[in-house]
């Protein structure tokens, strides 16, 4: 475990590091949270409801979205720039390697989305004239709930990226960031106006989320080291 | 191994550092490794040489576990380093890229490392290895603010960092300047000198292998084409170069038909006062004493023996010419 959080930390401090990725992630977060005003004065529910409908999804969306530029910079680049392959030569496992990358992302795009909370809750209020705090389940899946979804989701594209060439790479980022702001767009019409997040719906996104790591945890077993090494650039 | 001295026979132990039995590579149907087979003895500079594309650095990533082997077998300090990650601890590596986070300092770079590898004490030991590569006072930048040169001397102090049994250092010297080079290959000279470290050197710098390894595989299209050590190879080929000075330049000519008519002798060529050619059989003093006794006075002569650089050109023609 503890060269797993040696591993964390030094890719939180490269991220500190990554002004330009910091700022394209702040950005985007407050973009988009300012958006939110406008969405809750259009809800058809009451103030409450939308507020957390609107906290459930877009929070967990900036929040994975931050995650996948992080992980382009933990996993991608140091595949781009070669220097994994020295890490490869240490006495890390694959799974070690992995888990603290993925640590290091969930760590700062968890504290991202805690911005991002603050944002949505902080336009929103300010746009019906009055403080609407989230639910006591959302407030959870905000805590809790969303950091676990950004390791899922960093997990499975760390594993992707470590697993796949430059080129299928490139086309996964495609594919991602097209989801993403459709997640975002459209997640809203696909609930519908009467969802209603309960402790229920919070436990299943929960549980889903761990499933996702675990399972992607374990399709670890079938990187090697080989399989990194040959898709490395030239 | 077995040695006798006074009659006494009594056994020699000698133990490999790296054991590499019928290696081979395939890529896509393609052989990038032809079955080689070779051993590194511990507290030894390997040599590896070849050309871009031979094998080199496949075989260096497969004796660092990196890539499996098609077939055959192969050990680093009787370890598999594919499998064994505690194995890795004894290992230092300098690939190709210096293995260096370019937004980190170098003083972050060297620590992270430290810790990977379980140093007790690591601000000391970077401490030294920062001054070591000359880069103490520039420890807290950017590693992404170095010259190419400053990358590789800190490439270099983090994979000997951990004071590795073992280490694999690929084109160690490319980038730096001489005085640099010259300090690289001390410190090689060094680590290896108290048989504590072995070092498996991939180069294209045959004058710097020459100075330092004691032995060397010569890789070709996958294929070992020589492997022995740097004496035997320059020494042991059998050709000698060498060149006389005549006293009276006019007779050169003259001195140069007489030697080209000689048996043991090849590539005959006369440059002004000197006659340089090449000694297949022929021995330097008979030389000379056929150009004395045809009326020719020699100023000086000398004979060398071949480089590594004409060693390895002459056995990549071979190699071409048992490919075509």
């Amino acid at each position: 475990m503890n060269e797993v959080m040696v591993v964390a930390e030094k890719e939180i401090r490269q991220l500190a590091k990554s002004r330009n990725v910091l700022i394209s992630a702040v950005m985007f977060i407050i973009i988009f949270g300012a958006m939110t005003g406008p969405a809750v004065l259009a809800g058809e529910s009451t103030p409450g409801q939308t507020m957390d409908q609107l906290s459930f999804y877009l929070i967990l969306t900036l929040g994975i979205f931050a995650g996948y530029l992080f992980t382009a910079q933990v996993f991608l680049r140091e595949k781009q720039d070669g220097v994994v392959e020295t890490l490869l030569c240490t006495p890390l496992s694959l799974r070690q390697i992995w888990l603290g990358k993925v640590l290091g992302i969930v760590i700062p795009a968890s504290l991202l989305s805690y911005l991002a909370a603050v944002m949505v809750i902080s336009v929103g209020s300010l746009a019906i004239g009055i403080t609407v705090l989230p639910s006591p389940p959302v407030l959870f899946h905000i805590i809790f709930v969303i950091p676990a979804f950004i390791a899922a989701a960093s997990g499975l594209m760390g594993f992707a990226q470590l697993l796949l060439g430059m080129r299928e790479n490139q086309i996964l980022n495609f594919a991602i960031i097209f989801g993403l702001i459709f997640l975002i767009s459209f997640t809203r019409e696909l609930i519908g106006p009467s969802f209603r997040v309960t402790w229920e719906v919070v436990g299943a996104a929960l549980a889903l989320a761990v499933i996702i790591l675990f399972i992607t945890s374990r399709f670890t077993r079938f990187l090697s080291r080989e399989r990194i090494v040959t898709t490395l650039p030239d | 191994m077995r040695k006798q001295y006074l009659n006494i026979e009594y056994e020699v132990t000698i133990t490999p550092a790296i054991e590499v039995s019928s290696l081979s590579k395939d890529f896509a149907g393609r052989t990038v490794v032809d079955s080689i087979s070779f051993s590194v003895i511990k507290g030894e500079i390997f040599g590896y040489l070849g050309p871009n594309g031979a094998g080199k650095t496949t075989t260096m990533r497969i004796l660092l576990g990196l890539l499996a082997p098609t077939s055959g077998r192969v050990r680093v300090l009787d370890a598999d380093l594919a499998r064994d990650d505690a194995a890795r601890k004894k290992v230092g590596v300098l690939l190709e890229n210096n293995g260096l986070y370019e937004r980190l300092t170098a003083e972050e770079n060297l620590r992270y490392f430290a810790r990977l590898y379980g140093i007790e004490n690591p601000k000391t030991r970077v401490e030294e290895l920062l001054d070591f590569s000359g880069l103490l006072e520039r420890s807290k930048e950017p590693v992404g603010n170095f010259s190419t040169g400053m990358k590789r001397k800190l490439g270099i102090a983090r994979a000997i960092l951990h004071n590795p049994e073992i280490v694999f250092l690929d084109e160690p010297t490319k980038g730096l300047d001489p005085e640099a080079q010259h300090m690289v290959r001390e410190l090689i000279l060094r680590l290896s000198g108290s048989g504590a470290m072995t070092v498996f050197l991939n180069s294209h710098n045959l004058d710097e292998v020459q100075r330092i390894c004691s032995r060397v595989a010569i890789l070709h299209q996958g294929k070992i084409q020589a492997l022995d050590s740097v004496r035997h190879l320059t020494a042991g080929s059998g050709r000698i170069h060498f060149t006389v000075t005549l006293a009276d330049p006019g007779k050169g000519s003259m001195a140069r038909d007489i030697l080209s008519g000689l048996d043991g002798i090849s590539d005959v060529s006369l440059d002004g006062d000197k006659i340089s050619m090449e000694l297949v059989s022929a021995r330097p003093h008979s030389v000379v004493s056929v150009l004395v006794r045809g009326g020719i006075e020699v100023d000086e002569a000398r004979k060398e023996g071949q480089s590594l650089e004409e060693i390895y050109l002459a056995v990549m023609r071979q190699g071409q010419g048992d490919a075509a």
